[in-house]
């Protein structure tokens, strides 16, 4: 009986496939524009995760704690001497001064992230010497000298060349020679980097001596940023006070935002989609209603003719799943997820050209199962069965 | 007794009435018995064959196979039921369009029961009919007779108790319609039961032994053999 049963599974399983083969256009598009909507909804989940976690990687080399200055409500160059009035708070181990701004190149129409750090007065551990793919950071006194992100050799064209130089306000030039150059893992937030040291950096933008744009504050208890954070506003009143979880906070938010702007996107194509299939299946041709009607003469029960159109919407549904995350994977990794890079990434024109290396957890999979393939087979089947009601004397008239 | 309709009443609504397609019949048929039923269109044929097979429930009354109520039995023992006992050759040819040949005729085989030499089987009753060489041809390569003559070999695929043919030699050739006939009559000589329904009053005279009823306005009536 039980094998009895299997058989006829298998003999219904094989009725679905070949019904697939002999609709097979229409299978095939089918299968490909749900696929190419689980692939985008797959390189959206896969991208936003990459760049999340990418971002959150390279966030560990920002200092705890980030102090700037804010005069109605905007930034503004913060005196050096504030570092002496943080001197009192307990926990507090070092306080750099860094100098962060950006250089428009008129010719390229592109922004790049200067940064000028006193890298000698970092902690051990925090000089982003593990960021670099090679040279080394330029030093307090190595003057003229820059670490640049990925995208700055390209777009300044250095090729084989070392050296270029950079505008000052007053347009005359100050050269540079390029003495490290920063790793492909970090670009989304070295890209468009070049960094210096503090003096160089206060000479391009014409910082008068004695202020900076941020000071970086460095804890020796990670556990204990938020209280020196709070420590710090009471001290400063003035002054902004932004701590590392709060910056990944941020990506994460900006990522999530623009990961739930697109994915409520996708999500109406899919609705689309499911819509489209639900009209489709419920709407029975003569001929299909025919061939029911007929299957039903013959010995088919209605469970039957449901376990047909079930497989059917299975088999459409998983290769559709499998291609369209395939084709997700491949999108993200070997094509950088070029559909997506200009709405989830920078503001930056110089775009980084990211290696992601896709994040899928058991439960984006399941998440995108569940948003696609349930769906899809409900349209599809609750559809099948009013459809098998049809009475199968209708096969008998004309 | 194979077959036993009793006090069958089955009406549709046709405008603002009701119009009984059959109307208190009552019919015992036995096993082997080669029944033709002759009636004009919209006598209500079609639509006793119909409440025989179970294909559509009665209003009132009850239909017997082999002793068991038609619409007493679950959809899935229904189902059975017409699958294993009942063959159906429609008024018109009911072939699957994307299914060959081959495939359409072996079609009622897909419940788990597929007997090693149904594919010889197929083929020999569709040497009988006289369509050996079209086994991997489709419906839309042959022609109406054609068509009509591998729904006939469907029928017959299963080895079923019953057959249920309405106008089953409708679009057959003359030479085609007696090989039918002969098919007909060697499977009844086996014991098979026939009921056949159609408007041609020569088909029974061609059925040695048959019993024939009339059908007017839903009603039945015994011609005599």
């Amino acid at each position: 009986m039980a094998q009895s049963n299997l058989e006829k599974q298998l003999n219904i399983l094989d009725y679905a496939l070949s019904s697939l083969w002999r609709h097979r256009l229409k299978s095939l598009s089918v299968l490909l524009v749900f696929a190419a909507v689980i692939f985008l909804l797959a390189s959206f989940q896969m991208v936003t995760q990459a760049l999340s976690d990418k971002a959150k990687q390279v966030l560990t080399h920002t200092p705890e704690i980030t102090l700037q200055k804010m005069s109605a409500g905007r930034q503004e160059a913060i005196p050096l001497a504030y570092r002496d009035k943080l001197a009192g708070i307990f926990g507090i181990r070092r306080v750099v001064p860094r100098i962060w701004g950006y250089y428009f190149d008129e010719v390229r129409l592109a922004n790049s992230t200067v940064m000028g750090m006193a890298v000698d007065e970092m902690p051990e551990g925090n000089r982003l010497d593990a960021a670099l793919a090679k040279g080394a950071m330029p030093g307090p006194d190595e003057q003229g000298r820059v670490v640049v992100g990925h995208s700055i050799t390209k777009a300044l064209d250095l090729a084989g060349r070392t050296t270029f130089s950079l505008f000052r306000p007053d347009l005359s030039l100050k050269p540079f020679e390029v003495s490290g150059e920063f790793s492909r893992d970090t670009d989304i937030l070295t890209n468009d980097l070049i960094v210096m040291n503090l003096a160089d950096a206060r000479d391009l933008f014409s910082i008068p001596a004695g202020l900076v744009t941020d000071l970086c504050v460095y804890v020796a208890n990670p556990k204990e940023i938020d209280t020196i954070a709070k420590k710090i506003s009471e001290t400063l009143p003035s002054v902004r006070v932004l701590t590392r979880p709060q910056i990944q906070k941020t990506y994460q938010v900006v990522f999530g935002w623009r990961s739930g702007f697109g994915s409520i996107c996708l999500l109406s194509a899919l609705a689309a989609f499911v819509i489209l299939a639900w009209d489709k299946a419920s709407g029975l041709s003569p001929e299909e209603r025919r061939e029911i009607a007929i299957l039903k003469v013959l010995g088919w029960e209605t469970s039957d003719i449901l376990a047909v159109r079930f497989w059917e919407s299975v088999i459409v549904s998983g290769l559709a799943c499998l291609v369209g995350m395939t084709a997700a994977y491949i999108h993200v990794v070997y094509c950088a997820a070029a559909l997506f890079r200009p709405v989830l990434m920078g503001w930056s024109v110089l775009r980084p050209d990211l290696h992601l290396l896709p994040r899928m957890a058991v439960g984006d999979i399941l998440l995108i199962f569940a948003f696609t393939v349930i769906p899809y087979l409900a349209a599809t089947v609750i559809p099948a069965w009013r459809s098998a009601t049809v009475p199968a004397d209708s096969a008998l008239g004309g | 007794m194979i077959i036993e309709c009793k006090d069958l009443i089955k009406s549709y609504p046709v405008e603002t009435t009701m119009v009984h397609a059959v109307n208190a019949v009552n019919l015992s048929v036995n096993k082997g018995d080669f029944l033709v039923i002759l009636g004009h269109s919209g006598s209500g044929k079609t639509t006793l064959l119909s409440l025989i097979g179970g294909l559509t429930s009665p209003d009132r009354g009850q239909v017997y196979i082999d002793g068991v109520e038609n619409w007493q039995q679950s959809d899935q023992a229904l189902s059975t039921m017409r699958n294993s006992k009942i063959g159906f050759i429609f008024q018109f040819a009911s072939l699957i369009p994307t299914l060959s040949v081959m495939e359409n005729i072996l079609l009622p085989l897909s419940f788990g029961r597929n007997p090693s030499g149904s594919r010889e089987l197929a083929l020999d009753i569709l040497a009988q009919i006289g369509l050996a060489d079209k086994a991997n041809a489709f419906p839309s390569q042959l022609s109406g007779g054609q068509q009509r003559r591998v729904a006939i070999a469907r029928s017959f695929i299963n080895c079923p108790d019953i057959i249920l043919a309405d106008e089953p030699t409708g679009d057959l050739d003359e030479e085609t319609e007696k090989d039918i006939l002969a098919l007909f009559r060697r499977y009844n000589e086996q014991g098979t039961t026939f009921v056949v329904v159609t408007h041609n009053s020569d088909l029974a005279a061609t059925q040695k032994g048959a019993r024939v009823f009339s059908m007017r306005q839903g009603v039945l009536s015994a011609q005599g053999a």
